[in-house]
């Protein structure tokens, strides 16, 4: 599958018809139309205020500050700084709980064997089509009689749990990739059942593990609708709600800040998009990732 | 002290299915046994079993007269080779070595000093700080080996283990292999679907069918006195011809019409069908001792320098026969040949298979 | 595959060998039990749990406060008969849906067919088309969109360049949606992925013997590539489809949550969201939930009732 994702040069295509230089302006335009937007954003948030919103197409401000970095990040009682912060921690302990629950649970699936084995990862399937609004209210409800409103709680605590089922199939897709004779040899070697998980599975399983860590990191940064129900105090906020807030309180009258904010608040994703691209096309090409 | 293991009607069934169909077998201390038999005969899951890698549906499993059934793979003293070696990818060959060791609990200065030793006698010492893909095949084949002698087990157990190597390193891995069992003396069961290797290596074959034992017993015992047609065809090569006889009167059958003196009391009646056996290296041609069994026409001759394989048709009878000559012959194809044997080489096969003996 | 244990390793002494059946089953399926701990407990306590709550709640009053009070099917029946609001957020779920999805995925298909001759520079435009998809549901993104499409915003001052005085797109009902629309076909890198990855698996001598019969490309694409391509296609239009149906930043951004103007973005999960945090009317949003549910279970029933007239499986 891997090789999927690689390239392969010279291949023959059934459309020859378009040629190379016709077919790459082609594609440079789509991409130009795909980037645009994004760049007009980042140019945005470099124009000052006084330039007025939108009545601008091009990319070039005609005079750049970065004042609405400072002027955004403070833009609210508390600074963004702080919604960094929080999202950080709220991301990076989601992501742990995501990665280790699935591989254990996906390693019971993949190598273990147990009564009942069928059925619970029949419906171990069952629940990656459900949406997630059936549960939503009873979670509430939940989570609200534990005191947890409010708190980082409901939006770390389930991952710990394994709820997202989409990882931990990921996983025994990888998992019943690696050699059944290694766990063999392995306990002919003396190894329980942790120790196999831990010395040789989890070593082997570098690159799903990665790929389940940056999209579980990207997903939750992103999320919103988790922290708006959730997360009442502004202290408390994640990026998303904090850009929210500033849409509602300044409206379209500091745009160069809000857009200042928003690029801050793309950059930790568009990092590592960066670095782990591979790694990202591949989940998607592997997995079918839904985005 | 080596070891024994004796097998009590062992079964294995998944769900309905029966692969392994009640084994009796007794293995001596320090005998390395060989399994063979055709691919899906149970050999492979026979082994697994013994090593605790499958549970065992019925019957016991006893290894120095303790009862191993419900032992944990780890605890019945047991080291395995896996035709894929299982080398762990993201270990060094060291630690690939270390593993078990540090699984139980040793300290590092004798890990350090088992693991030295085991190298040394395989000849990978060299490679210890490499990883498993930077290394040939049959390096890793040495490898697997170290790291099931490292253990000092009591039984070691291999799983088709040359199967992945090319035919010249195969006869080298097969002679060090028996040389290694000289050596540490250990009871050893190496499983293949490789006849000549189960010849070359066993000091005792146990040949296996539809999960059934067909036969057992030292090589050459199976090769003289097959217990049954299956066996007999099995090993060998090239396979023993086989013919329909029918018992005549007076210690003798009818191949054909030809009659054929057998010498000794065949306990059949006269008038029965049965399969005559005859390996081919014991079929002669022209003027010699023996019996004639009449003649036949040369189809293809295979000069193999060290012997010739002649492809005959008989005159008589019409299954084509298989001919191995000592030594170099002028045969030709088209070529009439008459084709003489010794009668007590012959050997007999009922309805059923079983072989009869005299 | 015998059980093994999950703490004990070959250190520990061998077990007593027959201890009863119970002692068996544990030392059968203990290891299994306790690597699946994690998602049983999740699965039980915040999945079945409280989806079977949640259809309980359905057949109440529930405002979070009092404890709910059964009514029947009555939240059932006021929605299909007695709610506006509902008929609108199903009318703009489902056009959204039967706009953005066969776009979008038209879009990645052709990106992709182009981006399938193995040119030198695949890598960085595969990378650029995922872009979007990737920072996907930010808020940053739908900030975004809320500009380029507002009264002032880059379209209209793009347009006004050519002389055209563009409408205010986001609060114009006429139009609002279609941005959404947009915003969701601009996301078409993954199902583009997906179609590159399943694309390279089609065998290229394929295409040549097809080309050596004279098909043309049009042929070729109908009767080899849309063939071979129909189980991809298929997974895609499943798995797009549900996120449709699950889409809530981007309305709820652009419309500041209220689904307006005059609720033409007003997304299913956005008034399921007002029903239960604006309006504490838990109950009734639990109903919505169910009616979700059971909208996707539909759809995606019926697509696999469709695949054999159209998905083509090799074996």
């Amino acid at each position: 599958m891997t090789d999927a994702v690689n390239d392969m040069p010279g291949r023959g295509s059934a459309y020859p018809r378009l040629n190379s230089t016709l077919r790459h302006a082609l594609l440079i335009a789509v991409c130009i139309v795909m980037i645009y937007p994004i760049l007009w954003m980042l140019s945005g948030s470099l124009r000052p205020a006084s330039e007025l919103f939108g009545g601008e197409a091009g990319l070039i401000p005609s005079q750049v500050t970065l004042s609405a970095y400072p002027d955004g990040w403070f833009g609210l009682q508390v600074t963004f700084g702080r919604f960094f912060a929080n999202s950080l921690i709220i991301s990076v302990l989601a992501t742990i709980g995501n990665v280790l629950a699935a591989s254990l649970v996906a390693y019971a699936f993949a190598r273990l064997r147990f009564a009942g084995q069928n059925f619970w990862f029949a419906l171990m399937l069952g629940t990656l089509m459900l949406p997630y609004h059936v549960t939503l209210i009873p979670q509430y409800v939940l989570f609200r009689e534990l005191g947890w409103v409010n708190t980082w709680l409901p939006l770390i605590v389930p991952k710990y749990f394994a709820v997202d089922a989409f990882f931990i199939f990921l996983m025994v897709q990888f998992f019943r990739g690696i050699p059944r004779e290694l766990d063999e040899a392995a306990r002919m070697d003396g190894c329980s059942a942790w120790r196999i998980y831990r010395k040789i599975i989890l070593p082997l399983s570098m690159p799903v593990l990665a790929t389940a860590a940056i999209f579980s990191f990207i997903w939750t940064w992103e999320d919103f609708f988790g922290p708006l129900i959730y997360i009442s105090e502004m202290e408390n906020y994640t990026v998303q709600l904090g850009l929210r807030s500033f849409i509602d309180s300044s409206g379209t009258s500091s745009w160069n800040e809000l857009f200042a904010m928003s690029i801050l608040s793309l950059v930790p994703i568009f990092l590592i998009f960066l670095f782990f691209q591979r790694l990202l096309i591949e989940g998607i090409a592997t997995t079918g990732m839904k985005r | 002290m080596a070891t024994t293991i004796q097998l009590n009607s062992v079964e294995k069934r998944y769900g309905a299915h029966d692969v392994i169909r009640g084994i009796d077998l007794d293995i001596k201390p320090g005998a390395f046994t060989v399994f063979v038999g055709p691919s899906g005969c149970g050999k492979s899951t026979l082994l697994r079993m013994i090593a605790g890698l499958e549970s065992i549906s019925g019957g016991d499993l006893m290894i120095d007269g303790a009862r191993m059934n419900d032992v944990a793979a780890a605890r019945r003293g047991i080291a395995m080779v896996f035709q894929s070696y299982a080398l762990y990818p993201h270990m060094s060959v060291y630690k690939n070595l270390a593993f078990g060791l540090e699984t139980a609990g040793y300290k590092r200065k004798e890990i350090q000093q088992r693991v030295n030793d085991a190298a040394a006698t395989l000849q990978i010492t060299d490679y210890l700080h490499r990883k498993p893909k930077a290394l040939s095949g049959g390096q890793r084949q040495r490898v697997a080996i170290g790291r099931s002698i490292v253990r000092d087990p009591k039984i070691f157990l291999f799983d088709e283990p040359l199967s992945n190597l090319d035919a010249e390193l195969r006869v080298q891995m097969r002679v060090e292999i028996t040389k290694l069992h000289e050596r540490l003396g250990n009871t050893m069961i190496y499983v293949t679907h490789d006849q000549v290797e189960a010849m070359t290596m066993a000091d005792q074959i146990v040949v296996l069918r539809g999960g059934k034992v067909m036969q057992a017993g030292s090589p050459l015992e199976l090769y003289n006195e097959p217990a049954n047609q299956f066996v007999a065809g099995f090993l060998g090569s090239p396979k023993m011809n086989f013919a329909p006889v029918r018992v005549a009167d007076g210690g003798a059958v009818t191949l054909d019409r030809h009659r054929i003196e057998v010498n000794r009391p065949l306990q059949v009646a006269p008038g029965e069908d049965l399969t005559l056996g005859i390996r081919p290296e014991h079929i002669g041609i022209g003027e010699g001792p023996g019996q004639t069994l009449g003649e036949a026409q040369v189809d293809l001759v295979e000069h193999l320098g060290g012997s010739t394989v002649l492809h005959v048709r008989p005159q008589f009878g019409h299954e084509p026969l298989t001919v191995v000559l000592p030594g170099q012959h002028t045969c030709r194809t088209g070529d009439v040949v008459t084709l003489r044997i010794d009668p007590a080489d012959c050997h007999f096969f009922d309805g059923e298979g079983r072989a009869i003996r005299g | 595959m015998s059980a093994y244990d999950a703490i004990e390793g070959g250190k520990s002494a061998a077990r007593p060998e027959t201890s009863g059946w119970l002692a068996r089953a544990i030392h059968r399926n203990g290891a299994g039990y306790l690597f699946l701990a994690p998602w049983l407990i999740g699965f039980f306590c915040l999945t079945l749990g409280p989806a079977l709550v949640s259809l309980y709640l359905s057949f109440t009053d529930f405002d979070l406060l009092t404890s709910p009070e059964f009514v029947g099917a009555q939240n059932y029946v006021r929605m299909v008969t007695a709610d506006a609001k509902f008929a609108a957020a199903i009318r703009v779920t489902l056009v959204y849906v039967a706009l953005s999805v066969p776009l979008k995925l038209a879009f990645a298909l052709a990106i992709a067919m182009v981006l399938n001759r193995g040119m030198r520079a695949l890598p960085a435009y595969r990378a650029i088309f995922y872009l979007p998809s990737l920072l996907g549901t930010s808020v940053a993104i739908a900030v975004l969109w809320r500009q380029l499409f507002a009264a002032d915003g880059f379209v209209n001052s793009l347009l006004a360049t050519v002389g055209i005085e563009g409408p205010s797109w986001i609060s114009n009902p006429n139009y609002s949606l279609y941005t959404l629309v947009v915003l969701s076909v601009w996301q078409f890198g993954s199902p583009m992925i997906i179609f590159l990855a399943g694309l390279r698996q089609i065998p290229a001598d394929m295409y040549e013997a097809a080309s050596l019969d004279g098909a043309s490309s049009r042929r070729q694409f109908l009767r080899i590539t849309l063939p071979l391509l129909s189980p991809v296609i298929f997974f895609n239009v499943v798995i797009q489809t549900i996120e449709a149906f699950k889409a809530f930043t981007p309305a709820f951004i652009i419309s500041g949550g209220s689904g307006g103007p005059i609720n033409s973005t007003l997304f299913y999960t956005l008034y399921l969201y007002q029903e239960a945090f604006s309006y504490f009317r838990m109950g009734y949003a639990s109903a919505l939930a169910w009616v979700l549910v059971i909208i996707i279970a539909i759809f995606t029933a019926f697509s696999f009732l469709t695949t054999k007239y159209w998905v083509h499986y090799d074996d």
